[in-house]
């Protein structure tokens, strides 16, 4: 691979590959060296891709393969059987409670979204990939991709209404009780 | 189906509209505009996540990642076991042949076929290209649009593009824009640039095909913009549009 296509790759990838990293690790340091370890392997592995238009979903997949294998808890992801029901009929989001806030804020009320939820809903808000990719990247169903994304959606609301109090130094108690059953 | 099962589907919808052509939306889509109640939710829905993308979106990213990643791939790729192909012998001399034929060829157009190769290097890389913002949705509209020809003047605001969230790109140290889109289910890949950065450029303002194996590629300029779209799908499609 020449280097003018791995420039070419990584100013078209690294930014969304490192906030994905962001809000797996919860740690600037941390997510750039896993996008950088992301990389090293491209630059080792990733010129026998045959489908040059699959790069991205492989550099997806493989930062996120990379995080599950550096991770030494994975006893606490928490296991499918033990969620509660998706909302029937989700409310209608606020929308200034989200304009209004500092993105750090917001992605930290991210980051207090379960994994199993986070990581589908991350790759939803940075746009990059479809939820059918998604489900290819996760190795997942579609429907159980969808499901992921309206409960991580609940967890969402009820995470940035909490940070919206605390920032404004109020301590109130959750709204919704479905997003309480899910958290 | 009801609208908790449509609410369901189209919370999956991306804001950026990049699943416009996915027919797994469409009956939800249909009823979100026939069902005033719903179709309210979803806008708010759309909002919400438009607002949490661009949040996302604004998370700065260390200013060292980039040197240090080329860094690191610059010596990963230096210190792989296997032979480069510029390294073996048959190669070598190819590429010798190729050089002195290269050296002899006229140096115009060589910056706009740059570009092009350019732009050909970066739509093979990416399956689906972005095109973020109310900017590019807007002009991601006018390309959809089957009436719309290949070579028309097409309303470009380079500055608002940017600076609403449209996918940005380095070429020689400028900003190229680059938005996808789609005719008669086939997506394109435009990349935009300022005519002002690449001065050397010759191009007509007539699209100029050419071929590049199954991909073909259309460069034009509007004397504000130089233009290139990209069809990997081969010159019958790319035509269509001209």
């Amino acid at each position: 691979m020449s280097s003018e296509i791995f420039t070419q790759l990584v100013d078209a990838h690294y930014t969304p590959l490192f906030r994905f990293a962001l809000s797996l690790t919860k740690n600037p340091s941390d997510a750039g060296d896993l996008t950088q370890q992301t990389f090293f392997i491209w630059a080792k592995q990733g010129h026998a891709l045959r489908e040059e238009g699959k790069a991205k979903s492989w550099l997806f997949t493989t930062l996120y393969r990379e995080f599950l294998r550096g991770r030494r808890r994975a006893e606490r992801v928490t296991p499918l059987e033990e969620l509660g029901p998706v909302e029937s009929d989700p409310p209608a989001p606020e929308v200034d409670l989200v304009t209004g806030m500092d993105a750090g804020l917001v992605v930290a009320a991210l980051q207090e979204v379960d994994e199993v939820y986070r990581v589908p809903l991350t790759l939803f808000y940075l746009q990059d990939l479809s939820y059918k990719e998604i489900a290819e990247m996760i190795e997942a169903p579609i429907g159980t991709v969808m499901s992921r994304l309206s409960r991580g959606k609940a967890q969402l609301r009820a995470a940035l209404a909490r940070k919206e109090a605390g920032a404004r130094g109020k301590v109130v108690p959750f709204q919704s009780q479905t997003a309480r059953k899910l958290s | 189906m009801n609208n908790a099962e449509a609410k369901f589907i189209l919370q999956g919808y991306r804001p950026n509209g990049a699943d416009a052509g996915d027919a797994t939306f469409s009956a939800a889509l249909a009823q979100a505009q026939n069902d005033p109640a719903l179709g309210r939710w979803f806008a708010q829905q759309q909002a919400f996540d438009a607002a949490v993308g661009a949040k996302l979106a604004a998370v700065p990213v260390p200013a060292d990642l980039r040197a240090a990643i080329l860094a690191g791939g610059r010596v990963t790729t230096a210190g792989t076991a296997h032979r480069a192909w510029w390294n073996r012998p048959a190669w070598m001399a190819a590429a010798g042949v190729a050089i002195l034929l290269a050296a002899g060829v006229a140096l115009w157009p060589k910056q706009a076929a740059a570009f092009s190769d350019f732009a050909f290097a970066d739509a093979k890389l990416s399956a689906m290209h972005g095109g973020h913002g109310h900017e590019s949705n807007e002009l991601q509209a006018v390309l959809n649009d089957p009436a719309t020809r290949l070579g028309q003047k097409l309303p470009i605001n380079f500055a608002n593009l940017h600076e609403t969230g449209c996918r940005t790109i380095t070429f020689k140290g400028r900003d190229v824009l680059e938005l996808c889109f789609k005719r008669n289910g086939v997506w394109f890949h435009a990349y935009i640039a300022r005519a002002a950065d690449f001065p050397r450029l010759a191009l007509n303002s007539t699209p100029a095909l050419e071929d590049r194996g199954s991909t073909a590629i259309a460069s034009w300029t509007d004397h504000d913009h130089v233009i290139v779209v990209v069809s990997k799908t081969g010159r019958k499609n790319l035509e269509a549009l001209l």
